[in-house]
């Protein structure tokens, strides 16, 4: 079977209205900071930088391989970055969401950022190497269920469109071959995936919505999730996260994408999404709403299950 | 000693060998995933990617128990691990990245306090290492002064040849052992050509350099520039062949439970936090900070050696490609 190219010659333009953007807003002050996407050693690899001073704006660039979602940097979980003023930030559609998320938890104000959003064709897998060319084999598998190409509501947007053909759902196809799998088969698959997880934490590290200043799992009086990267505390560990985002996560997937042990951990929050769809025609990620679904109760929530 | 096996012999004797009894750790597929881990049969080897993990674990697990209690009213009993029961182990397809820093590790391991979990397995496991004839750009152990065809550590080396087979180099008495226990098996070295080596990163660092540089700049601007967007994972540290930093916990009932050592690293938030509340490594840079100096510093000035192999692991799973190739090359050029 051949691979499909993905178009991503705009992003060369992309990169350019960034750069010109930063620039113009680094100089006038109305940013103190930017996080961006530069480019790194490895051959077309990319890696998130922090710049501060408008002659650094020229270092912003838009590839395949700026895969980050770098809203987790806003997040009081990381303190590290500078945060006096306005802060501009460079967004992909599926970022905007986790954004959009964090504004309705009232971890950020909308009026303390300047949105860069990016016109996105989509980003490489991480089972591929950064000079990979990007085909529909070689996406990332969030990109193929995309529906945020143009992020919405953001103070800055080339005007580049993005060509975005219709590509067959990775995790709709994979979510409905675990549900049509028996209880113990569907089991028997996430026992062995997690056995493999080596706690490392690099799924909530890089989590936009794990912004608790300490971890539930960090805690050992009462140790409430056994820290051992054993079976137990391990499925523990991935069934206390995914219920965690269960209404907030909106796909980013990064946690999936920076597993070293491949764990595919984005298709437990698909899965969940797909739940709060059903149950309480939820989405996350479009509207700035304080309260999801599992926060609150209403009248109209399924009760079938009280009986 | 020098001796040729073929393929279809190599796999004979680890077949030999695992139907004896023996242990053979070697790289197989778990779940999709390239990890040294035990064989059930030689079919299951994969010896064409390099593991996600290190091969340290063969010495140094994820996880290990190292003492069990229960408790009956106020009577109190403890068990040992006994590392005497620890299995004979041949560990083999090891790259020369992950052979090469298991003599670096001993230096730590049986420093001032022995620790026989780790020397016991290493006194019970043969090493057969594998020449390299893969890479990719993160691969940088040229430039730490290895080679895709490093001995180190080995007992027994195998360089693998055109059209199939090994040469078979042994460095150690334990490395004479398998080969003289299955001697039916291996056969005079020929003339075939050995496969052409990997090709990694090739410029070499000048550590001392480096290190001259690191005894004198603890504090430098450098460090955020490096290290800000740095997300406090464990990754790298997990998937390296040299990093060795362990916790130990408690876990069980007030009845019974078990004390184990698990992997810790040095990028965790918590791993310096004092119980006072105190950080001293209070922002990722400072942490990051540790790990280069550790590597580069720290084990030079107590064990004279460099905590690095050029394995590249970390290159490759860092979630926000930090690269420590090139931190170390640029501080080399300061």
């Amino acid at each position: 079977m051949t691979s499909t190219l993905i178009e991503t010659s705009i992003y060369a333009a992309i990169s350019e209205s960034i750069q010109a953007e930063a620039k113009r807003i680094l100089s006038d002050g109305q940013v103190s900071t930017i996080v961006g996407y530069a480019a790194a050693r490895r051959k077309g690899s990319a890696q998130p930088i922090v710049i501060t001073d408008a002659s650094d704006a020229q270092k912003l660039i838009f590839t395949p391989a700026c895969v980050n979602n770098l809203a987790v940097y806003l997040t009081k979980a990381k303190k590290d970055i500078p945060k006096k003023g306005k802060i501009g930030i460079v967004v992909k559609g599926c970022d905007m969401k986790a954004l959009t998320g964090l504004m309705g938890e009232s971890q950020l104000k909308r009026e303390e950022l300047y949105l860069i959003g990016v016109p996105c064709a989509g980003v490489l897998a991480s089972t591929f190497a950064p000079s990979q060319e990007l085909t529909d084999e070689s996406l990332a598998p969030k990109c193929t269920e995309c529906d945020a190409h143009l992020p919405t509501g953001c103070d800055f947007v080339p005007t580049e469109t993005p060509l975005t053909p219709e590509l067959e759902k990775k995790y709709a196809v994979e979510i409905a071959r675990l549900e049509a799998l028996t209880p113990a088969e569907r089991w028997a698959y996430w026992k062995e995936q997690f056995a493999k997880c080596i706690k490392c934490y690099a799924c909530r590290q890089v989590c936009p919505f794990c912004f608790c200043e300490q971890c539930l799992c960090d805690r050992n009086k009462p140790q409430m999730v056994e820290t051992t990267p054993r079976p137990a505390g391990n499925t523990a560990w991935h069934i206390v996260r995914a219920m965690h985002l269960a209404g907030r996560c909106a796909g980013c997937a990064e946690c999936e994408r920076v597993c070293p042990m491949d764990i595919p951990l984005n298709l437990l929050n698909r899965k969940m999404a797909k739940e709060l769809k059903e149950l309480y025609d939820h989405e996350a990620g479009f509207e700035v709403t304080e309260k999801g679904p599992l926060t609150m109760f209403n009248e109209k929530d399924d009760q079938s299950f009280i009986k | 000693m020098q001796k040729y096996i073929s393929r279809q012999n190599f796999t004979k004797l680890l077949d030999q060998l695992i139907a004896t009894g023996t242990r053979v750790v070697a790289p197989r597929m778990n779940a999709g995933t390239p990890l040294y881990e035990p064989l059930a049969s030689s079919a299951e080897m994969v010896m064409d990617q390099l593991p996600r993990r290190s091969a340290k674990e063969a010495y140094f697990p994820v996880c290990e128990d190292i003492m069990t209690y229960e408790k009956e009213g106020q009577k109190v009993s403890i068990t040992d691990i006994d590392p005497a029961r620890f299995p004979e182990t041949v560990l083999v397809g090891v790259r020369p990245c992950d052979a090469c820093a298991i003599p670096v590790l001993d230096a730590v391991f049986s420093w001032d306090y022995k620790d026989e979990f780790f020397l016991e397995r290493r006194r019970k496991t043969t090493i057969v290492g594998l020449a390299c004839t893969t890479s990719d750009d993160a691969c940088f152990c040229t430039a730490v002064g290895l080679s895709p065809a490093d001995t180190k550590g080995s007992d027994l080396f195998l360089t693998p040849l055109e059209g199939g087979g090994y040469v078979c180099e042994t460095f150690s008495d334990k490395g004479e052992a398998l080969i003289n226990d299955h001697t039916s098996l291996f056969n005079e070295p020929n003339n075939a050509t050995p496969l052409p080596l990997a090709q990694p990163y090739t410029e070499k660092f000048d550590l001392k350099k480096v290190k001259v540089w690191l005894d004198e700049h603890f504090e430098d601007s450098s460090w955020d520039e490096i290290a800000l967007r740095c997300v406090g994972c464990g990754a790298c540290a997990f998937v390296c062949p040299a990093c060795h930093c362990f916790d130990i916990v408690d876990e069980g009932t007030e009845k019974a439970g078990k004390r184990r050592k698990n992997w810790d690293a040095c990028g965790f938030w918590k791993f310096t936090h004092h119980a006072s509340g105190h950080n001293p490594r209070d922002q990722q840079p400072k942490r990051y900070r540790n790990r280069i100096m550790h590597k580069f510093k720290y084990y030079d000035d107590k064990f004279g050696q460099t905590l690095c192999t050029g394995c590249g692991r970390c290159i490759r799973v860092c979630p926000v490609g930090i690269d420590i190739a090139q931190i170390v090359e640029e501080i080399s050029k300061k």
